[in-house]
């Protein structure tokens, strides 16, 4: 009865903690990926909205692979230490035994066979999920820093290698995802909820059903021999120039993709770069005319030298080619209109100008009074070229 | 003749308004209204009074800025003109002049007596005058920009037949006189010469992309983002490309793209945020746009891609270039690398998940039978046999 409930020590904290960061670089990874890939569903653009936009996405995605790096280079170096240093059997590798065991399991299943096979430290099912781990980790990996630096990678490679790591990074992150949620969580949180990666441990009734023959081992087995502490030491001489070499070459090679290029510039591209916006067509709709001097109309009181201009701006607007009197000419306002002579020289008295003319007449042009003066006296004085 | 009916039930709607106006006894609302009305001068002066001088008014008068305002109205081109043929008299829009001698103008230049006179388009063409108030140009000339047009430069009154009458090549010299730099650029592009020496209307004239009246702020991070819907208008449109074999994927491969999905979210999610990312026109061009065939520019050589791409990319190199898939949906022959990924994945995806599935199934299928079928008494349940072992 109490056997039942024994616990049996399966992950040390630090192994818990590398699940912790695990699982949040990943979850980060998985959102801020997935809302990129399938940027036009309006889920998708609810998340970006609310975690502050596209860019700011793309910056924590590139901080959370960073995180999910680091961790990876910390888990190798671990490894690196139980398998050699430690001498610890390579309990992840997958082998022929896990094959039968997969297949034993389904068989049972299905109903086929009464007994489970005893599976070891661990299982097919964690084996599967480990390996596609590090197939993800470095296909990822690999990937990702073609994406962050395509200038990069193009100096080296094909330009069309980073399209295909851009398909083969959004394709395997459904993959991945999808691996978890079907795989991962029926198998630890669905089917039973496997509480070893928070506290550690597992009760005996879980260790049989998922790890008989580890769980065989343990009781059968000897406790492990103390390891002498000249091999210790021997071994530790080669792990830790070997793991210190390892992590500075990883993370310098992190920090330098992530620092080396400068993709694009940070400004709005120029639009107008080559043409100016205002340039308006010569001749306009309004050509402009050559400019004539105004006349001083003090300096002498002839029709060349200021009178036509007095009634150009009068008269001529109506009284050009028709209305039966031009005023563009000299001869033309000494000829007159239909109604007799406008300017009789010396005769201002006569002259119909000075009755149409006057202000206050019935005439729809009019000269002002002292225009009127200074046509009287032209008139008075011979009405001269 | 359609023109001239849509007015007069204008006229009517305006004339029940003002019925309904005056019946409820608003004094001030009746005064708007008659305001409004297309006649305000009942006995009006005929433009034949007007056009027996000005039809002849050759000489120009001289503004105090030394402008020349023409005086002469071509009567061809009167008659022709919207206006005339709507029997709009000039007195409807030069409403300071009653008779003769006309009052004397104050406007200093060319400029100010167009705003002053064009004033009353308003009167007709409300709608136009009011998108034209927010677009660049009515923003221009609330700030007193001299150059900035009123609605008779694009417009004379004078000459304008029916807008329907005008073909691209016209509307678009309208624009050309002020913007005669940009005019010539357009007119050397694929668009401008198929307009200008075919008479094509299939492509784009100036106010096919910057609208009429509204006609935006082309520097706005709005226009900017939406632009890519302005281009692809036409050119996801089978109708217009099939003529001319182009593609109509161009808009889908460009949003599945790094450029295009950013731009697209930045459209969604921050419409009023620039992005730099690029649009059809940083890499095509806009007014100068070419054939991507043109040996010189054209995109489709890949010497002229790089430069394209170098706008933004300053340190990009001979391969960069082909990064980008050039609106193409990578097959067996374009792009092969990209396409067998995606194979790949294709049938990667489905087996490893259905692998999983399957185990998953089979297990439920254990459970669900161990919970609903009552084992037969001379077999035991595998859970419970276990347990019972270890009592």
């Amino acid at each position: 009865m109490t056997d039942q409930n024994k616990k049996y020590l399966r992950f040390t904290i630090a192994r818990r903690l590398e699940h912790i960061l695990l699982i949040l670089s990943f979850s980060t990874l998985a959102v801020t990926g997935l809302v990129q890939k399938f940027s036009l569903s309006p889920i998708s653009i609810a998340i970006i909205s609310f975690l502050g936009g596209i860019e700011l996405v793309r910056i924590i995605h590139r901080i959370a692979a960073v995180t999910f790096f680091l961790e990876g280079v910390y888990h190798f170096i671990v490894m690196f230490y139980l398998l050699y240093v430690k001498r610890k059997s390579a309990t992840m590798m997958p082998g022929i035994k896990d094959i039968t065991d997969a297949l034993g399991s389904f068989v049972y299943n299905l109903g086929f066979k009464k007994e489970p096979p005893k599976m070891p430290r661990y299982n097919y099912t964690e084996k599967m999920e480990y390996l596609a781990m590090i197939w993800g980790y470095v296909l990822m990996g690999l990937t990702g820093i073609m994406l962050w630096n395509p200038i990069l990678t193009t100096k080296i490679l094909p330009g069309e290698i980073v399209p295909a790591a851009k398909v083969a990074h959004g394709l395997e992150a459904i993959l991945a995802v999808l691996a978890i949620l079907l795989w991962h969580f029926y198998n630890v949180h669905i089917k039973h909820w496997n509480w070893s990666m928070f506290k550690g441990s597992l009760t005996r009734h879980e260790m049989q059903e998922e790890h008989g023959l580890e769980l065989e081992q343990i009781e059968s087995a000897e406790p492990e021999p103390e390891m002498d502490l000249k091999v210790y030491q021997k071994r530790m001489k080669f792990f830790t120039p070997v793991s210190i070499v390892f992590a500075v070459v990883m993370v310098g090679a992190m920090i330098f993709f992530a620092n080396y290029e400068e993709t694009a510039i940070t400004t709005v591209p120029r639009v107008y770069a080559e043409k100016e916006v205002y340039v308006p067509r010569t001749p306009t709709l309004f050509p402009t005319q050559a400019a004539t001097p105004t006349p001083d109309l003090a300096l002498a009181n002839t029709w060349d030298n200021g009178i036509n201009f007095v009634f150009q701006q009068k008269c001529g607007l109506c009284h050009g080619e028709a209305g039966g009197l031009s005023v563009k000419q000299y001869s033309d306002i000494i000829q007159g209109g239909k109604d007799g002579m406008v300017v009789i020289p010396g005769k201002p008295e006569d002259s119909l100008v000075m009755k149409f003319g006057a202000p206050g007449s019935e005439h729809p042009g009019q000269f002002t009074a002292e225009e009127l003066e200074r046509v009287r006296i032209w008139i008075k004085n011979g009405a001269r070229k | 003749m359609k023109r001239k009916n849509l007015l007069s039930s204008k006229h009517t709607l305006r004339f029940l308004l003002f019925s309904f106006i005056l019946l409820i006894g608003v004094a001030f609302s009746s005064l708007k209204v008659a305001a409004q009305s297309d006649n305000p001068q009942p006995e009006s002066t005929s433009n034949v009074a007007c056009l027996s001088c000005h039809a002849e008014a050759t000489n120009p008068v001289s503004l105090p800025n030394g402008e020349q305002l023409f005086l002469q109205i071509n009567v061809t081109d009167f008659a022709n003109s919207v206006h005339d043929r709507n029997e709009v008299t000039c007195v409807q829009c030069h409403k300071d002049i009653t008779g003769f001698p006309h009052p004397i103008k104050t406007a200093k230049s060319v400029h100010e007596y167009q705003l002053q006179v064009d004033a009353s388009c308003v009167e007709c063409h409300e709608e136009q005058a009011n998108l034209s108030k927010d677009s660049l140009h009515g923003i221009l000339l609330s700030q007193g920009d001299q150059n900035a047009p009123t609605c008779s430069n694009c417009h004379d009154p004078h000459r304008q037949p029916y807008i329907e009458e005008w073909g691209k090549v016209e509307h678009s010299q309208v624009c050309g006189n002020c913007h005669s730099e940009i005019f010539d650029e357009y007119a050397a592009s694929v668009h401008g010469e198929a307009m200008i020496k075919d008479n094509n209307q299939d492509v784009p004239g100036c106010i096919d992309c910057h609208g009429v009246h509204e006609m935006p702020d082309v520097g706005t991070s709005e226009f900017r983002n939406s632009s890519v819907y302005m281009c692809s208008n036409c050119h996801i449109n089978p109708d217009i490309m099939g003529k001319y074999g182009l593609s109509t994927d161009v808009l889908d491969t460009y949003v599945a793209d790094f450029h295009g999905t950013t731009v697209t979210i930045f459209e969604k999610t921050e419409p009023g945020q620039m992005t730099n990312k690029a649009v059809c026109y940083d890499c095509h061009g806009i007014h100068n746009i070419l054939s991507v065939n043109d040996p010189n520019k054209g995109l489709a050589v890949k010497e002229n891609m790089l430069v394209a791409c170098q706008a933004c990319h300053p340190d990009a190199t001979t391969n960069f270039p082909s990064s980008w898939l050039s609106h193409y949906v990578p097959n067996k022959d374009k792009f092969p690398i990209v396409y067998y990924v995606t194979e790949f994945y294709k049938y990667l995806i489905p087996v490893v998940l259905g692998g999983m599935a399957i185990f998953v199934s089979s297990d439920i299928f254990r459970r669900l039978k161990l919970k609903f079928v009552k084992p037969k008494p001379a077999e035991t349940e595998p859970e419970t046999e276990e347990v019972s072992n270890h009592d």
